[in-house]
Protein backbone atom coordinates (compact mmCIF):
# COMPACT_ATOMS: atom_id res chain seq x y z
CA UNK A 1 0.00 0.00 0.00
CA UNK A 2 2.86 2.35 -0.65
CA UNK A 3 1.33 3.89 -3.71
CA UNK A 4 -0.48 7.03 -2.68
CA UNK A 5 -4.20 6.51 -2.78
CA UNK A 6 -6.21 8.37 -5.44
CA UNK A 7 -7.95 11.57 -4.42
CA UNK A 8 -11.55 11.70 -5.61
CA UNK A 9 -12.41 14.82 -7.56
CA UNK A 10 -16.15 14.76 -7.21
CA UNK A 11 -18.70 13.49 -4.71
CA UNK A 12 -19.32 9.74 -4.78
CA UNK A 13 -16.23 9.21 -6.88
CA UNK A 14 -15.43 5.58 -6.04
CA UNK A 15 -11.73 5.70 -6.85
CA UNK A 16 -10.62 5.97 -3.21
CA UNK A 17 -13.12 3.35 -2.06
CA UNK A 18 -11.89 0.95 -4.74
CA UNK A 19 -8.32 1.61 -3.71
CA UNK A 20 -9.24 0.77 -0.11
CA UNK A 21 -10.96 -2.46 -1.21
CA UNK A 22 -7.80 -3.51 -3.05
CA UNK A 23 -5.01 -2.23 -0.84
CA UNK A 24 -6.16 -2.36 2.75
CA UNK A 25 -6.05 -5.47 4.89
CA UNK A 26 -9.67 -6.62 5.00
CA UNK A 27 -10.71 -3.90 2.57
CA UNK A 28 -12.34 -6.41 0.27
CA UNK A 29 -14.75 -7.31 3.07
CA UNK A 30 -15.48 -3.67 3.74
CA UNK A 31 -17.38 -3.67 0.48
CA UNK A 32 -19.96 -5.87 2.25
CA UNK A 33 -20.63 -3.40 5.07
CA UNK A 34 -24.38 -2.90 5.41
CA UNK A 35 -24.15 0.14 7.69
CA UNK A 36 -25.85 -1.58 10.62
CA UNK A 37 -23.78 0.30 13.20
CA UNK A 38 -22.96 -2.73 15.36
CA UNK A 39 -19.28 -1.78 15.25
CA UNK A 40 -19.77 1.79 16.42
CA UNK A 41 -22.30 0.66 19.00
CA UNK A 42 -19.82 -1.87 20.46
CA UNK A 43 -16.93 0.54 20.59
CA UNK A 44 -15.80 1.46 24.10
CA UNK A 45 -14.33 4.70 22.85
CA UNK A 46 -16.91 5.54 20.19
CA UNK A 47 -18.08 8.68 21.95
CA UNK A 48 -14.54 10.06 21.72
CA UNK A 49 -14.30 9.45 17.98
CA UNK A 50 -15.21 12.18 15.52
CA UNK A 51 -16.76 9.44 13.38
CA UNK A 52 -17.37 5.87 14.48
CA UNK A 53 -16.24 3.07 12.16
CA UNK A 54 -19.66 2.75 10.50
CA UNK A 55 -19.69 6.38 9.47
CA UNK A 56 -16.06 6.26 8.42
CA UNK A 57 -16.82 3.42 6.04
CA UNK A 58 -19.67 5.40 4.56
CA UNK A 59 -17.34 8.35 4.11
CA UNK A 60 -14.89 6.13 2.25
CA UNK A 61 -17.64 5.20 -0.17
CA UNK A 62 -18.61 8.83 -0.50
CA UNK A 63 -15.07 9.63 -1.61
CA UNK A 64 -14.25 11.77 1.45
CA UNK A 65 -10.62 10.74 1.48
CA UNK A 66 -9.16 13.67 3.35
CA UNK A 67 -11.80 13.63 6.08
CA UNK A 68 -11.19 9.90 6.52
CA UNK A 69 -7.42 10.11 6.71
CA UNK A 70 -7.46 13.06 9.11
CA UNK A 71 -10.13 11.52 11.33
CA UNK A 72 -9.25 10.77 14.97
CA UNK A 73 -11.15 7.48 14.64
CA UNK A 74 -7.91 5.98 13.36
CA UNK A 75 -6.09 7.06 16.51
CA UNK A 76 -8.63 6.57 19.23
CA UNK A 77 -9.25 2.91 18.47
CA UNK A 78 -8.01 0.97 21.49
CA UNK A 79 -7.83 -2.37 19.65
CA UNK A 80 -10.42 -4.18 21.76
CA UNK A 81 -11.69 -6.13 18.71
CA UNK A 82 -15.34 -5.94 19.79
CA UNK A 83 -16.21 -4.69 16.32
CA UNK A 84 -14.33 -7.50 14.60
CA UNK A 85 -16.09 -10.30 16.44
CA UNK A 86 -19.54 -8.69 16.35
CA UNK A 87 -19.83 -7.46 12.77
CA UNK A 88 -22.61 -9.48 11.13
CA UNK A 89 -20.87 -9.19 7.77
CA UNK A 90 -17.49 -10.30 9.13
CA UNK A 91 -15.83 -7.03 8.20
CA UNK A 92 -12.48 -6.94 10.06
CA UNK A 93 -13.17 -3.39 11.22
CA UNK A 94 -10.19 -2.82 13.52
CA UNK A 95 -7.71 -4.17 10.97
CA UNK A 96 -9.06 -1.74 8.40
CA UNK A 97 -8.71 1.18 10.83
CA UNK A 98 -5.14 0.15 11.65
CA UNK A 99 -4.18 -0.02 8.00
CA UNK A 100 -5.84 3.30 7.25
CA UNK A 101 -3.75 4.79 10.07
CA UNK A 102 -0.60 3.58 8.33
CA UNK A 103 -1.81 5.11 5.06
CA UNK A 104 -2.58 8.44 6.73
CA UNK A 105 0.93 8.63 8.18
CA UNK A 106 2.61 7.60 4.95
CA UNK A 107 0.65 10.08 2.90
CA UNK A 108 1.81 12.80 5.24
CA UNK A 109 -1.39 14.14 6.80
CA UNK A 110 -0.35 16.43 9.64
CA UNK A 111 -3.21 15.25 11.90
CA UNK A 112 -1.92 11.72 11.50
CA UNK A 113 1.77 12.48 11.85
CA UNK A 114 1.26 14.60 14.94
CA UNK A 115 -1.03 12.13 16.65
CA UNK A 116 0.15 10.56 19.89
CA UNK A 117 -0.09 7.15 18.23
CA UNK A 118 2.13 8.01 15.27
CA UNK A 119 4.75 9.47 17.62
CA UNK A 120 4.52 6.49 19.92
CA UNK A 121 4.64 4.06 16.99
CA UNK A 122 7.77 5.73 15.72
CA UNK A 123 9.54 5.36 19.05
CA UNK A 124 8.26 1.80 19.43
CA UNK A 125 9.34 0.67 15.98
CA UNK A 126 12.74 2.28 16.43
CA UNK A 127 13.36 0.10 19.49
CA UNK A 128 11.80 -3.06 18.05
CA UNK A 129 13.65 -2.82 14.75
CA UNK A 130 16.99 -1.67 16.13
CA UNK A 131 17.28 -3.94 19.17
CA UNK A 132 14.74 -6.62 18.32
CA UNK A 133 13.09 -5.86 21.66
CA UNK A 134 11.06 -2.95 22.92
CA UNK A 135 12.60 -1.29 25.89
CA UNK A 136 9.75 0.44 27.69
CA UNK A 137 12.07 3.09 29.18
CA UNK A 138 13.56 4.11 25.87
CA UNK A 139 10.26 4.00 24.03
CA UNK A 140 8.43 6.22 26.52
CA UNK A 141 11.41 8.57 26.79
CA UNK A 142 11.68 8.96 23.04
CA UNK A 143 7.93 9.36 22.74
CA UNK A 144 7.74 12.07 25.42
CA UNK A 145 10.57 14.07 23.87
CA UNK A 146 9.00 13.86 20.41
CA UNK A 147 6.77 16.69 21.69
CA UNK A 148 9.82 18.90 22.32
CA UNK A 149 12.12 19.32 25.29
CA UNK A 150 9.73 21.26 27.51
CA UNK A 151 6.76 18.97 26.98
CA UNK A 152 8.99 15.90 27.16
CA UNK A 153 10.29 17.01 30.53
CA UNK A 154 6.77 17.74 31.75
CA UNK A 155 5.45 14.35 30.70
CA UNK A 156 8.49 12.61 32.13
CA UNK A 157 8.01 14.32 35.48
CA UNK A 158 4.31 13.50 35.53
CA UNK A 159 5.18 9.88 34.95
CA UNK A 160 8.01 9.83 37.49
CA UNK A 161 6.11 8.21 40.38
CA UNK A 162 5.11 5.32 38.15
CA UNK A 163 8.64 4.95 36.77
CA UNK A 164 10.11 4.96 40.28
CA UNK A 165 7.63 2.31 41.35
CA UNK A 166 8.52 0.17 38.35
CA UNK A 167 12.23 0.47 39.11
CA UNK A 168 11.68 -0.36 42.76
CA UNK A 169 9.70 -3.48 41.90
CA UNK A 170 12.30 -4.49 39.30
CA UNK A 171 9.92 -4.11 36.38
CA UNK A 172 12.10 -1.49 34.77
CA UNK A 173 15.85 -1.94 34.64
CA UNK A 174 18.58 0.65 34.56
CA UNK A 175 21.30 -0.97 32.45
CA UNK A 176 21.76 -1.38 28.72
CA UNK A 177 18.64 -2.02 26.62
CA UNK A 178 17.51 -5.61 26.20
CA UNK A 179 18.26 -6.84 22.71
CA UNK A 180 18.35 -9.87 20.47
CA UNK A 181 21.77 -11.35 19.94
CA UNK A 182 21.43 -11.47 16.17
CA UNK A 183 20.21 -7.96 15.43
CA UNK A 184 22.12 -7.89 12.13
CA UNK A 185 19.97 -10.69 10.83
CA UNK A 186 16.79 -8.95 11.95
CA UNK A 187 17.84 -5.71 10.25
CA UNK A 188 18.33 -7.56 6.96
CA UNK A 189 14.91 -9.21 7.20
CA UNK A 190 13.15 -5.94 7.98
CA UNK A 191 14.95 -4.03 5.22
CA UNK A 192 13.88 -6.68 2.76
CA UNK A 193 10.31 -6.61 4.05
CA UNK A 194 10.16 -2.85 3.45
CA UNK A 195 11.58 -3.31 -0.04
CA UNK A 196 9.03 -6.00 -0.91
CA UNK A 197 6.16 -3.93 0.43
CA UNK A 198 7.18 -1.01 -1.78
CA UNK A 199 7.57 -3.29 -4.78
CA UNK A 200 4.39 -5.35 -4.41
CA UNK A 201 1.89 -2.72 -3.34
CA UNK A 202 -1.64 -3.52 -4.35
CA UNK A 203 -1.15 -7.27 -4.10
CA UNK A 204 -3.66 -8.47 -1.56
CA UNK A 205 -1.79 -9.35 1.57
CA UNK B 1 5.02 -37.07 31.98
CA UNK B 2 6.61 -33.95 30.66
CA UNK B 3 5.60 -32.29 27.45
CA UNK B 4 7.81 -29.76 25.67
CA UNK B 5 6.43 -26.62 24.06
CA UNK B 6 8.02 -23.70 22.27
CA UNK B 7 7.80 -20.58 24.41
CA UNK B 8 7.65 -17.00 23.22
CA UNK B 9 7.74 -14.79 26.32
CA UNK B 10 7.57 -11.37 24.61
CA UNK B 11 9.32 -8.15 25.58
CA UNK B 12 7.15 -7.49 28.61
CA UNK B 13 8.59 -10.66 30.18
CA UNK B 14 11.83 -8.74 30.67
CA UNK B 15 10.24 -5.59 32.02
CA UNK B 16 6.75 -4.63 33.18
CA UNK B 17 5.45 -8.21 33.31
CA UNK B 18 8.48 -10.06 34.60
CA UNK B 19 6.25 -11.36 37.42
CA UNK B 20 4.03 -13.09 34.83
CA UNK B 21 7.04 -14.77 33.25
CA UNK B 22 8.52 -15.93 36.55
CA UNK B 23 5.28 -17.33 37.94
CA UNK B 24 4.17 -18.95 34.69
CA UNK B 25 7.48 -20.77 34.27
CA UNK B 26 7.22 -22.01 37.85
CA UNK B 27 3.68 -23.38 37.50
CA UNK B 28 4.19 -24.84 34.04
CA UNK B 29 6.99 -26.97 35.47
CA UNK B 30 4.56 -28.26 38.12
CA UNK B 31 1.95 -28.95 35.45
CA UNK B 32 4.34 -31.07 33.42
CA UNK B 33 5.14 -28.64 30.62
CA UNK B 34 8.71 -27.93 29.71
CA UNK B 35 8.95 -24.49 28.08
CA UNK B 36 11.69 -24.23 25.51
CA UNK B 37 12.36 -20.57 24.69
CA UNK B 38 12.24 -19.58 21.04
CA UNK B 39 15.82 -19.01 20.01
CA UNK B 40 16.74 -15.30 20.01
CA UNK B 41 13.07 -14.21 19.80
CA UNK B 42 12.22 -10.63 18.85
CA UNK B 43 9.40 -8.19 19.57
CA UNK B 44 6.11 -8.85 17.75
CA UNK B 45 5.37 -5.16 17.07
CA UNK B 46 2.38 -5.05 19.45
CA UNK B 47 -0.59 -2.96 18.31
CA UNK B 48 1.44 -0.12 16.78
CA UNK B 49 4.27 -1.75 14.77
CA UNK B 50 2.40 -1.56 11.48
CA UNK B 51 2.12 2.24 11.61
CA UNK B 52 5.83 2.76 11.20
CA UNK B 53 7.03 -0.62 10.01
CA UNK B 54 4.20 -1.40 7.60
CA UNK B 55 2.18 -4.51 7.25
CA UNK B 56 4.93 -6.69 5.97
CA UNK B 57 7.45 -5.40 8.51
CA UNK B 58 5.03 -6.38 11.24
CA UNK B 59 4.50 -9.81 9.66
CA UNK B 60 8.25 -10.30 9.27
CA UNK B 61 8.74 -9.81 13.03
CA UNK B 62 6.38 -12.66 13.87
CA UNK B 63 7.69 -14.58 10.85
CA UNK B 64 11.21 -14.65 12.27
CA UNK B 65 9.96 -15.88 15.66
CA UNK B 66 7.90 -18.62 14.05
CA UNK B 67 10.79 -19.64 11.78
CA UNK B 68 13.16 -19.88 14.73
CA UNK B 69 10.63 -21.95 16.65
CA UNK B 70 10.04 -24.30 13.76
CA UNK B 71 13.76 -24.79 13.26
CA UNK B 72 13.87 -26.20 16.80
CA UNK B 73 10.90 -28.52 16.36
CA UNK B 74 7.22 -28.85 15.58
CA UNK B 75 5.97 -28.35 19.12
CA UNK B 76 3.24 -25.76 19.62
CA UNK B 77 4.25 -22.11 19.88
CA UNK B 78 2.98 -20.81 23.23
CA UNK B 79 2.86 -17.24 24.47
CA UNK B 80 1.46 -15.71 27.66
CA UNK B 81 0.97 -12.21 26.22
CA UNK B 82 -2.35 -11.22 24.64
CA UNK B 83 -0.79 -8.94 22.04
CA UNK B 84 1.97 -11.40 21.18
CA UNK B 85 -0.69 -14.07 20.80
CA UNK B 86 -2.76 -11.87 18.52
CA UNK B 87 0.15 -10.92 16.29
CA UNK B 88 1.75 -14.35 16.11
CA UNK B 89 -1.57 -16.07 15.53
CA UNK B 90 -2.63 -13.55 12.90
CA UNK B 91 0.63 -13.76 10.95
CA UNK B 92 0.64 -17.53 11.23
CA UNK B 93 -2.86 -17.76 9.74
CA UNK B 94 -1.96 -15.35 6.97
CA UNK B 95 1.12 -17.36 6.04
CA UNK B 96 -0.92 -20.53 6.09
CA UNK B 97 -3.87 -19.20 4.10
CA UNK B 98 -2.52 -16.49 1.83
CA UNK B 99 0.11 -17.59 -0.70
CA UNK B 100 1.12 -13.99 -1.45
CA UNK B 101 1.88 -13.24 2.19
CA UNK B 102 3.64 -16.56 2.58
CA UNK B 103 5.90 -15.79 -0.39
CA UNK B 104 6.57 -12.24 0.78
CA UNK B 105 7.44 -13.18 4.37
CA UNK B 106 9.64 -16.01 3.16
CA UNK B 107 11.42 -13.75 0.70
CA UNK B 108 12.28 -11.46 3.63
CA UNK B 109 13.29 -14.36 5.89
CA UNK B 110 15.52 -15.76 3.14
CA UNK B 111 17.80 -12.75 3.70
CA UNK B 112 18.83 -14.53 6.88
CA UNK B 113 18.68 -18.04 5.43
CA UNK B 114 15.39 -18.76 7.21
CA UNK B 115 11.99 -19.96 6.12
CA UNK B 116 8.60 -20.71 7.61
CA UNK B 117 5.73 -22.71 6.13
CA UNK B 118 2.83 -21.85 8.47
CA UNK B 119 2.86 -25.32 9.99
CA UNK B 120 3.11 -24.49 13.69
CA UNK B 121 0.16 -24.05 16.02
CA UNK B 122 0.11 -20.78 17.93
CA UNK B 123 -1.41 -21.08 21.40
CA UNK B 124 -2.15 -18.87 24.36
CA UNK B 125 -0.69 -20.18 27.62
CA UNK B 126 -4.12 -20.09 29.32
CA UNK B 127 -5.67 -22.08 26.57
CA UNK B 128 -2.92 -24.70 26.80
CA UNK B 129 -3.60 -25.14 30.50
CA UNK B 130 -7.37 -25.27 30.01
CA UNK B 131 -7.42 -27.63 27.03
CA UNK B 132 -4.23 -29.68 27.07
CA UNK B 133 -3.49 -29.94 30.76
CA UNK B 134 -6.96 -29.58 32.21
CA UNK B 135 -8.32 -27.95 35.33
CA UNK B 136 -8.27 -31.26 37.18
CA UNK B 137 -4.47 -31.31 36.97
CA UNK B 138 -4.42 -27.75 38.27
CA UNK B 139 -6.60 -28.79 41.22
CA UNK B 140 -4.35 -31.79 41.88
CA UNK B 141 -1.40 -29.47 42.42
CA UNK B 142 -3.14 -27.27 44.98
CA UNK B 143 -1.66 -27.84 48.43
CA UNK B 144 -2.30 -24.38 49.83
CA UNK B 145 -5.86 -23.42 48.84
CA UNK B 146 -6.63 -19.71 48.84
CA UNK B 147 -9.71 -20.20 50.99
CA UNK B 148 -11.73 -17.07 51.67
CA UNK B 149 -10.10 -14.86 49.03
CA UNK B 150 -12.62 -13.05 46.84
CA UNK B 151 -11.30 -12.41 43.36
CA UNK B 152 -12.64 -10.71 40.23
CA UNK B 153 -11.49 -12.42 37.04
CA UNK B 154 -10.73 -9.77 34.44
CA UNK B 155 -9.85 -11.31 31.09
CA UNK B 156 -9.48 -8.09 29.11
CA UNK B 157 -9.96 -8.11 25.37
CA UNK B 158 -7.15 -9.51 23.27
CA UNK B 159 -6.84 -12.81 25.11
CA UNK B 160 -10.21 -13.80 23.65
CA UNK B 161 -10.66 -11.31 20.79
CA UNK B 162 -10.46 -11.69 17.92
CA UNK B 163 -9.21 -15.27 18.42
CA UNK B 164 -11.46 -17.21 20.77
CA UNK B 165 -11.01 -19.99 18.23
CA UNK B 166 -7.97 -22.10 18.91
CA UNK B 167 -5.33 -22.94 16.37
CA UNK B 168 -6.11 -26.61 17.03
CA UNK B 169 -9.78 -26.21 16.14
CA UNK B 170 -12.91 -25.26 18.03
CA UNK B 171 -13.58 -22.41 20.40
CA UNK B 172 -11.85 -22.30 23.74
CA UNK B 173 -13.93 -19.46 25.06
CA UNK B 174 -16.62 -16.93 24.28
CA UNK B 175 -15.84 -13.40 23.16
CA UNK B 176 -17.93 -11.66 25.78
CA UNK B 177 -18.28 -13.80 28.86
CA UNK B 178 -15.33 -16.16 29.15
CA UNK B 179 -15.33 -18.44 32.18
CA UNK B 180 -11.79 -19.84 32.17
CA UNK B 181 -10.37 -17.27 34.55
CA UNK B 182 -13.06 -18.00 37.13
CA UNK B 183 -12.18 -21.67 36.78
CA UNK B 184 -8.56 -20.90 37.65
CA UNK B 185 -9.68 -18.88 40.67
CA UNK B 186 -11.91 -21.63 42.01
CA UNK B 187 -9.37 -24.34 41.22
CA UNK B 188 -6.97 -22.43 43.48
CA UNK B 189 -9.52 -22.54 46.28
CA UNK B 190 -10.54 -18.88 46.14
CA UNK B 191 -13.97 -17.46 45.41
CA UNK B 192 -14.63 -16.11 41.90
CA UNK B 193 -17.06 -13.26 42.53
CA UNK B 194 -19.61 -12.38 39.83
CA UNK B 195 -17.92 -9.63 37.85
CA UNK B 196 -19.48 -7.74 34.99
CA UNK B 197 -16.35 -6.18 33.55
CA UNK B 198 -14.80 -9.44 32.35
CA UNK B 199 -13.85 -8.39 28.85
CA UNK B 200 -13.93 -4.64 29.25
CA UNK B 201 -11.04 -2.86 27.65
CA UNK B 202 -8.49 -0.84 29.62
CA UNK B 203 -7.39 1.19 26.61
CA UNK B 204 -4.36 -0.96 25.82
CA UNK B 205 -1.47 0.91 24.30
CA UNK B 206 -3.55 4.09 24.02
CA UNK B 207 -3.52 4.10 27.83
CA UNK B 208 0.26 3.95 27.74
CA UNK B 209 0.62 6.88 25.35
CA UNK B 210 -2.43 9.03 26.18
CA UNK B 211 -3.91 8.01 29.54
CA UNK B 212 -6.12 11.13 29.57
CA UNK B 213 -8.19 9.52 26.82
CA UNK B 214 -8.76 6.25 28.65
CA UNK B 215 -8.61 6.66 32.44
CA UNK B 216 -12.41 6.53 32.48
CA UNK B 217 -12.32 3.06 30.85
CA UNK B 218 -10.16 1.77 33.68
CA UNK B 219 -12.33 3.54 36.23
CA UNK B 220 -15.35 1.65 34.86
CA UNK B 221 -13.53 -1.64 35.36
CA UNK B 222 -12.51 -0.69 38.90
CA UNK B 223 -16.08 0.40 39.72
CA UNK B 224 -17.23 -3.08 38.69
CA UNK B 225 -14.52 -4.63 40.85
CA UNK B 226 -15.73 -2.63 43.80
CA UNK B 227 -19.36 -3.59 43.21
CA UNK B 228 -18.37 -7.24 42.95
CA UNK B 229 -16.99 -7.28 46.48
CA UNK B 230 -13.62 -8.62 45.34
CA UNK B 231 -10.45 -7.81 47.24
CA UNK B 232 -8.21 -8.28 44.21
CA UNK B 233 -8.32 -8.59 40.44
CA UNK B 234 -6.73 -11.39 38.47
CA UNK B 235 -5.84 -11.21 34.78
CA UNK B 236 -3.85 -13.18 32.21
CA UNK B 237 -2.69 -10.13 30.21
CA UNK B 238 0.62 -8.34 30.85
CA UNK B 239 -0.57 -4.94 29.71
CA UNK B 240 -3.91 -5.27 31.50
CA UNK B 241 -2.03 -5.90 34.73
CA UNK B 242 0.31 -2.96 34.31
CA UNK B 243 -2.33 -0.48 33.17
CA UNK B 244 -4.93 -1.30 35.80
CA UNK B 245 -2.36 -1.28 38.57
CA UNK B 246 -0.23 1.71 37.73
CA UNK B 247 -3.05 4.12 36.94
CA UNK B 248 -5.05 3.67 40.14
CA UNK B 249 -3.45 6.70 41.86
CA UNK B 250 -4.20 8.88 38.83
CA UNK B 251 -7.74 7.58 38.57
CA UNK B 252 -8.26 8.37 42.25
CA UNK B 253 -6.95 11.86 41.69
CA UNK B 254 -9.10 12.49 38.64
CA UNK B 255 -12.37 10.94 39.84
CA UNK B 256 -12.10 11.28 43.62
CA UNK B 257 -12.18 7.50 44.13
CA UNK B 258 -10.14 5.48 46.61
CA UNK B 259 -9.20 2.38 44.62
CA UNK B 260 -6.29 0.33 45.86
CA UNK B 261 -6.91 -3.11 44.36
CA UNK B 262 -4.00 -5.47 43.84
CA UNK B 263 -3.95 -6.76 40.24
CA UNK B 264 -2.53 -10.27 40.00
CA UNK B 265 -1.71 -12.77 37.31
CA UNK B 266 -3.54 -16.11 37.27
CA UNK B 267 -0.13 -17.75 37.32
CA UNK B 268 0.71 -16.03 40.61
CA UNK B 269 -2.48 -17.40 42.17
CA UNK B 270 -1.51 -20.87 41.05
CA UNK B 271 2.05 -20.47 42.29
CA UNK B 272 0.83 -19.60 45.79
CA UNK B 273 -1.87 -22.28 45.76
CA UNK B 274 0.69 -24.87 44.61
CA UNK B 275 2.75 -24.00 47.69
CA UNK B 276 5.60 -22.51 45.69
CA UNK B 277 7.88 -19.80 47.00
CA UNK B 278 6.36 -16.30 47.39
CA UNK B 279 9.25 -14.37 45.91
CA UNK B 280 11.24 -16.56 43.56
CA UNK B 281 8.23 -18.41 42.11
CA UNK B 282 5.13 -16.23 42.63
CA UNK B 283 7.04 -12.92 42.31
CA UNK B 284 4.62 -11.27 44.72
CA UNK B 285 7.13 -8.55 45.61
CA UNK B 286 6.84 -7.04 42.13
CA UNK B 287 3.57 -5.19 42.57
CA UNK B 288 3.06 -1.46 42.83
CA UNK B 289 0.02 -2.26 44.98
CA UNK B 290 1.16 -5.07 47.29
CA UNK B 291 -1.19 -8.08 47.27
CA UNK B 292 -1.38 -8.18 51.06
CA UNK B 293 -3.87 -10.99 51.50
CA UNK B 294 -2.20 -13.27 48.96
CA UNK B 295 1.17 -12.55 50.57
CA UNK B 296 -0.19 -13.56 53.96
CA UNK B 297 -1.22 -16.92 52.51
CA UNK B 298 2.05 -17.57 50.66
CA UNK B 299 4.81 -19.89 51.76
S1 LIG C 1 -20.77 -3.86 12.09
FE1 LIG C 1 -19.98 -4.47 10.10
S2 LIG C 1 -21.72 -4.28 8.70
FE2 LIG C 1 -22.26 -3.19 10.58
S3 LIG C 1 -21.65 -1.08 10.16
FE3 LIG C 1 -19.92 -2.02 11.17
S4 LIG C 1 -18.64 -2.81 9.51
FE4 LIG C 1 -20.63 -2.35 8.64
S1 LIG D 1 -11.30 -2.34 17.95
FE1 LIG D 1 -11.25 -0.13 17.87
S2 LIG D 1 -12.93 0.46 16.57
FE2 LIG D 1 -13.25 -1.66 17.12
S3 LIG D 1 -14.63 -1.52 18.86
FE3 LIG D 1 -12.55 -1.62 19.67
S4 LIG D 1 -11.90 0.49 19.90
FE4 LIG D 1 -13.72 0.49 18.62
S1 LIG E 1 3.19 -7.70 22.76
FE1 LIG E 1 4.46 -6.13 23.19
S2 LIG E 1 5.87 -6.74 24.57
FE2 LIG E 1 4.86 -8.55 23.76
S3 LIG E 1 6.65 -9.01 22.28
FE3 LIG E 1 4.86 -8.13 21.44
S4 LIG E 1 5.58 -6.06 21.32
FE4 LIG E 1 6.93 -6.95 22.61
S1 LIG F 1 -7.76 -5.06 28.46
FE1 LIG F 1 -6.26 -3.63 27.87
S2 LIG F 1 -4.25 -4.56 27.92
FE2 LIG F 1 -5.78 -6.13 28.13
S3 LIG F 1 -6.06 -6.91 26.12
FE3 LIG F 1 -7.55 -5.24 26.32
S4 LIG F 1 -6.50 -3.44 25.69
FE4 LIG F 1 -4.98 -5.02 25.95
Amino acid sequence: MNAPSPTPTKKYDLSFARWVYDNIDGGDRMALCMQCGTCSGSCPIGTQMDHGPRKLFMMIRAGMKEAVLTSNTLWNCVSCYNCVVRCPRKVPVAYILHDLATVAVREGYAEARNSDNARFAKAFWWSAAKYGRTDERLVTGKYYFSFGIGEGYKRGMANLPIAMGMIKTKRMHLGMPHKCSNTGELHKILAKAAEIEARDHGKQG
Amino acid sequence: MTKTMSYYPGCSSQASAVHLDTSLRAVMGKLGVQLRDVEDWNCCGASVGHIEGGHLGQAALSGRNLANAQAAGDEDFVTPCAACYLNSHYTNEKIRENPTVKAQVNEALAEAGKSYDGGLHVRHACEVIVNDIGMDKVKDQVTNPLTGMKIAGWVGCQTVRPFAKTDRGGMWETYDDPSFLDDFVTACGAEAVPFKGKTKCCGGSVSVMSPDKTLHLMKDILDEVKTSGAEAVVTPCPLCQTNLEMYQPEINKKFGTDFNFPVLFYSQLMAVAFGLEAKTDAALHQHLIPPVSLLSRAK
